[in-house]
């Protein structure tokens, strides 16, 4: 009896339920989204800020006082310290190296153009394959790292390709001055002999870099006379934002108790991510590039801040939307309520057949909005970070409960009209 | 002991005394009707003692027990036990089928049978109509539907508020045969209604003025009619 008058009261209220449905699809949708963009975002927006450069840049260790201190040119100063090529692979050892996205080693020197003109010409990874200590494999260099250069002639160097040996990238402005087009030749003079070398492409980065030569590292090394030496190395990793902890850490690791030493150790900040880094390559400084790091932690938190928001403000939404759509439903159904009080019926057994046909209805448009979020999220995914947005399975049940709350808490005013209606005033047609 | 006894009911809204000092019994078996003019406060009776509405002052005995002093909960429960409701505008769930108006009543009261629902569809000749949706049975259908399910649980005390006040005259002949049926095999009947005619055949025809009871005759008209 109880199915047979929930589904009379669908067939004869579909077109109101469907609204409700709707209505909640819409919340749900919007929850799915924004819970899928939220998870998925830390990735994402990790990702888009690494536009801004490496996290982390690592140096060696007299370098790094001597470079600060009185900013010397490269090659100046004899005593320059270097770090060894061969150690580079054990970045990808340490215990953070899943949150390492990516890394590029450079060096650099000078050349003289055949024009006469002194240009530095710096060594580094482009896209670089390297089959790791562990036995895996990574391709990582800068055509990661520097994604804000703008390739205008010619493509990124590929370094997969024969002949890349004597490929360069040269920046814009020197270009421009020296008229080098991309797929030309250009003759340099560095370190007592001749290179000819291919113009690969010509790229715009908006700094010094414009005004500068980028080859392959073998080519430079030789160069430089620096066989197996690097003069640092990019670091960009996935860190967690700084807390307590993190100052206190930073001012000394040893001033930690064991276990504050093994949950800074064991959690991705930044600065931990460094000191492993200087455990595995030798006599190295490892510093973050700070304001970047920081605000990526912080843009992130207001990200899911927002997306939160949004998310609570859309629920409220839908069960502003589901109590005026069930009461109004109620009310057109008051004489058929009043006959079942009259008839005998108990509150609680009223209640449990208008909650029972609303709670339907929410699943179905939990159902349906759970679909629709699907699609927002991989249209936000698309248009704001250019890529899917990967749903986590966790979100269903979680959607589902809000779903409950907000179907419930929406038909509370409802259900107190209901309980409230009189028999008597709506069975005598006065 | 009568089934019902009203002592000194008044009912009130604001100012209005909707009924005002009523003294009532009624007999089990008995045939009442219950007539006046408009506003003169029988619905608000028929209210009272269907446990659908409780006065301001004076008690309600049915069965001994006062229903002006129990909980709505207590109040649902004897209703659900104790009354059948007959109502002007039928009152039928619309997505419901005649077969299933009738077994709603019987869902809330225990359980739902089909056999005893379509038995009491075939009391008021109504047994092929049983698949039929309120909307494809005339007015006169609908409130034999009405009856059938005021009957089905078998109450002490049927209440019907001017049962044929939406009929045409073949329809409310039909239905009085049916009250008639009814009285014959002991049902307890409280009627309302406007027309002279119907509130002549009852046992007892009592009159309503103001809230106050005018007058009480006793007819034998009820009897006779069984007899014809
Ligand atoms: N809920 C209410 N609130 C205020 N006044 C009411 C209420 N119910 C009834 N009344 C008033 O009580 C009086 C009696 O009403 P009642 O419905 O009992 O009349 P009635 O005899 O059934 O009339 P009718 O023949 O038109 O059905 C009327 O004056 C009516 O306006
Ligand atoms: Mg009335």
């Amino acid at each position: 009896m109880f199915f047979r008058m929930i589904k009379g009261a669908f067939t004869r209220q579909w077109k109101k339920m469907l609204m409700i449905a709707l209505t909640i699809a819409l919340g749900a949708s919007l929850a799915t989204a924004m819970l899928n963009v939220m998870m998925d975002v830390g990735d994402k927006v990790n990702q888009e800020l690494k536009t801004y450069g490496a996290n982390i840049n690592v140096v060696p260790k007299t370098s790094s006082v001597v470079d600060n201190l009185y900013e010397v040119e490269e090659g100046e100063d004899a005593n320059t310290a270097y770090l060894l090529e061969s150690e580079l692979g054990n970045i990808k050892t340490i215990f953070w190296a899943f949150n390492i996205v990516d890394f590029a080693p450079f060096i650099s020197t000078s050349a003289e153009l055949s024009s006469g003109e002194e240009v530095k010409i710096n060594g580094t990874w482009f896209n670089h394959h390297m089959d790791l200590p562990t036995g895996e494999s990574l391709d990582t260099g800068i055509q990661n790292l520097r994604t804000w250069w703008d390739v205008t002639d010619g493509s990124w160097l590929n370094e997969q390709q024969a002949g890349s040996e004597n490929s360069v990238m040269v920046g814009s402005v020197l270009a421009e001055r020296a008229g080098i087009k991309a797929g030309d030749t250009i003759n340099v003079n560095a370190g007592g002999k001749d290179y000819s070398l291919t113009v690969a492409g010509i790229y715009s980065s908006g700094d010094d870099a414009d005004e500068q030569i980028y080859g392959i590292m073998d080519m430079v090394q030789e160069m430089a006379d620096k066989d197996g030496y690097l003069s640092n190395i990019e670091v960009s990793a996935i860190t967690t934002p700084d807390n307590e902890l993190v100052i206190k850490a930073a001012k000394d690791p040893g001033s930690l108790t064991i276990s504050q030493y093994e949950t800074w150790y064991c959690t991705a900040y930044v600065s931990s991510i460094c000191y492993q880094i200087q455990e595995v390559i030798t006599d190295s400084v490892a510093s973050p590039v700070r304001q970047v790091a920081d605000s990526e932690g912080a843009i992130l938190e207001k990200t899911e801040l927002l997306m939160l928001l949004i998310t609570v403000l859309s629920l409220v939404g839908s069960a502003l939307g589901i109590t005026n759509l069930v009461t109004a439903s109620v009310m057109e159904r008051s004489n058929e309520i009043g006959l079942l009080k009259a008839v005998g019926a108990r509150d609680s057994a009223i209640s449990g057949l208008v909650l029972t046909e609303i709670v339907i209805t929410g699943i179905f448009g939990a159902v349906i909005g759970y679909f629709a979020g699907f699609g927002f999220a991989q249209i936000i995914g698309h248009t704001v970070f250019g890529s899917a947005i990967e749903m986590k399975p966790f979100v269903i049940p979680i959607v589902a409960v809000l779903v409950v709350i907000v179907t419930l808490a929406g038909s509370i005013p409802a259900i107190r009209m209901l309980l409230r209606l009189r028999p008597a005033e709506v069975l005598h047609g006065r | 002991m009568s089934l019902l006894e009203l002592k000194n009911i008044t009912k009130r809204y604001g100012n209005l005394k909707a009924l005002d000092n009523v003294n009532l019994k009624v007999e089990q078996g008995e045939w009442v009707a219950i007539m006046g003019p408009s506003g003169s406060g029988k619905s608000t009776l028929m209210n009272i003692i269907g446990c659908m509405d409780k006065p301001t002052e004076g008690e309600v005995l049915l069965d001994g027990a006062d229903i002006a002093k129990v909980s709505d909960k207590e109040l649902t429960a004897i209703r659900r036990d104790k009354i059948g409701l007959v109502f002007q505008q039928f009152h039928l769930v619309n997505y419901l089928t005649a077969l299933e108006n009738v077994m709603v009543s019987q869902y809330y009261h225990s359980i739902p049978d089909e056999e005893e629902a379509l038995m009491a569809l075939e009391r008021v000749g109504l047994k092929d109509r049983a698949k039929h949706l309120p909307s494809q049975l005339s007015g006169g259908e609908q409130q034999r539907v009405c009856i059938a399910r005021a009957l089905i649980n078998h109450p002490e005390i049927i209440l019907a508020d001017e049962p044929t006040g939406n009929l045409d005259e073949a329809n409310e002949n039909i239905v009085l045969d049916i009250f008639r049926q009814l009285h014959k095999e002991g049902a307890t009947l409280v009627v309302v209604t406007h027309d002279p005619e119907v509130g002549e055949i009852a046992e007892r025809l009592i009159i309503l003025e103001h809230g106050v009871i005018k007058s009480e005759t006793k007819s034998s008209a009820a009897d006779d009619a069984v007899i014809k």
